[in-house]
């Protein structure tokens, strides 16, 4: 059916030593699009991501991959990148392609040509017949993110891909993910890093704490926020902050604050009669990282942090 | 602080964490106890052999066919020649048996009997006896001409004449050289299968080591990583003992008479083609079975010392199990034996070592099976252990920011 999800999940749970570190997780991955996973550390992520691959079984919930509620049975559909990468020091780099493609049913001919096909495209032909152990770590990322793709997944499943890269690997990355995205693949990705997010993603789940705390389109997610303005007067004192609304706090030279729901003009009046003038003024759009700071919780996050090791 | 203090200051401190992270492990215990486990090793090895030895000695005989009235002096006269001889070079128990119609043949048969290892026999007047052998067993000729020659001077005062040696080709195996060679098979399985099923830890070690696991893992069923590991290590494996196999069977045209003559007395009950079909089959179950075992260990833990310190109770067990095989190999028929061959471990060692002691194949089919099924419910339990103990959580955390927008 061509409206049918490549991917869903209803109601995903996982436990580990009693504690639900998925706890009821829904989402719908609409075939053909960019799909973000967002959420920070141990927010369940991944442990999302290896119950709808069929990697780990969930304790309670079910999930549809490509149709099928096995996800196993699939599995020559899809591709995935794990967030640790491996291959085999030992392999060369188009080997190591035709091997996962061979892990996903392509034959190792087939496979081969097209690793070395891939590789040129990606800029890294000269490597081919280079083993892992003497790639760089941003290449031998590439050349498993390479090893994905190799047999054309109906639904490639990406873990954290961005870690670790370079900025231009981060941006060839990019482009391979939209060019999988045009080949008619649905691409999964998850990310703790925003910027990527809003670059790529159709739409995009935030997770938090085991569970969806959202779940829309990049300006959905931009939406749960009013928008801000960005004030700079032509001189300060302390009678000013009377006039603002009441959020507003020292930004640069100026001041930021939640845009009036009435409007800014008659502030804006009020502001030049009492004198301040407008220095500067702009109205700024929320960003996903405000959006994914209020609705993951900024105690969530300090917490995510305060749990990383030293 | 001068420069060679500061120096050793930082020797100091590197040579601290070094000592500390060494010894503070359970695994420095193994360390500090690995004479008593070589030690432990070689000492049921001994026993193994030793009890092979004892088991097959007390059935060594000597005959001769002689008249009663003879006996009371060839019973001295082995008496007085056995004092010549030393605990451990003493000649095969000495029976004496009443003539029948035939001496001769009487002889010859006895060489065949198959409750006995009858090394020689003696028929024929003691002073001009005739002595049937077996091969190699020109030492107990010599010994039964001379016990011979003792009673007849005993007896008359006078020498015996030079006796007949005739040596004669044994149609069955003795039970010394099946007690031996089903020591053999024993310790052959047991060794190849420590020696190659080790590897199988590593392998698994390598995955987790190199994070390919999950790309496995996702990929393929646990059940067909496992195998297919299993039967990579296999290959491997065999390619070893292809390799050894090929170079020991040349061994026999360089090797001494003597030694190569001892070879040849190592004759296995159900023959050397089936033994060899027979061993191969039980070192691969052994392979499997031990494989098996060693891959979910490796499966569990995330470093070789970990491998390592998991790894050794389990080449306790088979060592043990080793133990249990070698004895039941010393007594064929035991109740011991029986259980080595029924416990799953022990089967194929103690199979292998049935097959040189005693004919008959059928229960070589039901042990077969009955390993298979353990070969089986082993790699089950093995990739269920590893999924349940690896893929838990998202990996090791690293040092990243909880979000980052850049």
């Amino acid at each position: 059916m061509a409206n049918e999800p490549a991917a869903s999940a209803t109601g995903l749970v996982k436990k580990f030593s009693g504690r639900r570190v998925v706890d009821g997780v829904d989402l719908t991955v609409p075939a053909g699009m960019i799909y973000g996973v967002l959420g920070p550390n141990g927010a369940g992520k991944t442990t999302t991501l290896r119950m709808m691959l069929g990697i780990i079984e969930p304790d309670d919930g079910d999930r549809m991959l490509l149709g099928n509620d096995a996800p196993r049975e699939v599995g020559d559909r899809v591709g995935y990148l794990p967030e640790e990468r491996g291959l085999y020091p030992a392999m060369k780099a188009k080997e190591a392609i035709a091997f996962m493609g061979a892990l996903r049913g392509l034959d190792w001919k087939t496979g081969r040509a097209r690793a070395i096909e891939m590789l040129e495209d990606a800029g890294l032909g000269h490597a081919a017949d280079e083993k892992i152990r003497k790639l760089s770590k941003g290449m031998a990322q590439l050349v498993q993110l390479l090893g994905s793709i190799v047999h054309r997944p109906d639904l490639l499943v990406l873990d954290e891909p961005f870690s670790g890269l370079d900025p231009v690997n981060q941006e060839k990355l990019e482009k391979l993910i939209r060019a999988e995205r045009d080949r008619g693949a649905t691409v999964i990705f998850s990310t703790h890093i925003m910027a990527h997010a809003e670059r790529l993603c159709d739409r995009l789940a935030i997770i938090a704490g085991g569970k969806r705390r959202f779940e829309g389109t990049v300006a959905d997610a931009r939406g749960t926020l009013p928008f801000k303005a960005h004030y700079v007067p032509h001189h300060d004192d302390g009678g000013i902050k009377a006039l603002l609304p009441n959020d507003a706090e020292r930004a640069d030279d100026g001041w930021r604050f939640t845009l009036p729901e009435e409007g800014i003009e008659a502030l804006l009046v009020r502001l030049i009669d009492a004198g301040y003038g407008i220095a500067g003024l702009s109205i700024e759009r929320p960003s996903l990282h405000d959006a994914f700071v209020r609705i993951v919780g900024r105690e969530a996050l300090e917490r995510a942090l305060a749990e990383e090791p030293a | 602080m001068s420069l060679s203090r500061k120096a050793i200051r930082q020797t100091l401190t590197i040579a601290r964490r070094d000592f500390i992270a060494t010894v503070a492990t359970p695994m420095f215990l193994f360390f500090l106890l690995a004479p008593l486990i070589m030690a432990s090793f070689s000492l049921i090895g001994g026993m193994g052999a030793s009890s092979v030895a004892e088991g097959a000695a007390d059935r060594e005989r000597l005959v001769v066919i002689a008249d009663a009235a003879d006996a009371p002096l060839l019973k001295q006269a082995d008496e007085r020649l056995r004092t010549l001889f030393s605990k451990d070079g003493s000649p095969a128990a000495l029976d004496i048996e009443a003539p029948a119609a035939d001496p001769m043949e009487q002889a010859r048969v006895a060489l065949g009997d198959r409750d006995h290892d009858v090394y020689a026999a003696l028929a024929g007047p003691l002073d001009a006896p005739h002595i049937f052998y077996g091969p190699g067993a020109t030492r107990s000729a010599s010994y039964l001409a001379a016990l011979a020659d003792t009673t007849v001077r005993m007896r008359d005062g006078r020498e015996a004449s030079e006796p007949v040696k005739i040596e004669v080709q044994r149609k069955s195996s003795t039970i010394g050289g099946q007690h031996a060679a089903g020591f053999m098979a024993v310790f052959g399985v047991f060794f190849l299968t420590l020696l190659l099923a080790g590897q199988a830890v590593g392998t698994m070690a390598e995955e987790r080591s190199n994070k390919v696991i999950e790309v496995l893992a996702a990929a393929v069923p646990l059940e067909s990583v496992f195998f297919g590991k299993l039967i990579g290590m296999f290959g491997s494996a065999v390619l070893f003992i292809l390799f050894w196999g090929t170079i020991a069977a040349q061994i026999g045209h360089v090797l001494p008479p003597e030694a190569a003559q001892a070879i040849h007395q190592l004759q296995p009950a159900v023959g050397w083609p089936m033994f060899i079909a027979l061993f191969c089959l039980y070192f691969t179950m052994a392979y499997l079975l031990l494989g098996s075992v060693f891959l979910s260990i490796g499966a569990q833990a995330s470093t070789i010392r970990e491998i390592q310190m998991l790894s050794l109770p389990i080449t306790f067990t088979q060592v043990g199990m080793f133990a249990l095989a070698s004895a039941g190999a010393a007594h064929p028929g035991g109740w011991l034996a029986i259980v080595s061959q029924v416990f799953p471990l022990s089967s194929p060692y103690a199979m292998a070592a049935r097959a040189a002691n005693t004919p008959g194949l059928t229960w070589h089919v039901v042990a077969l099976a009955w390993q298979a099924l353990w070969v089986a419910v082993m790699i089950t339990i093995g990739a269920r252990w590893f999924r349940r103990g690896v893929l838990k959580s998202g990996g090791p955390r690293r040092k990243k920011a909880a979000i980052a927008n850049g």
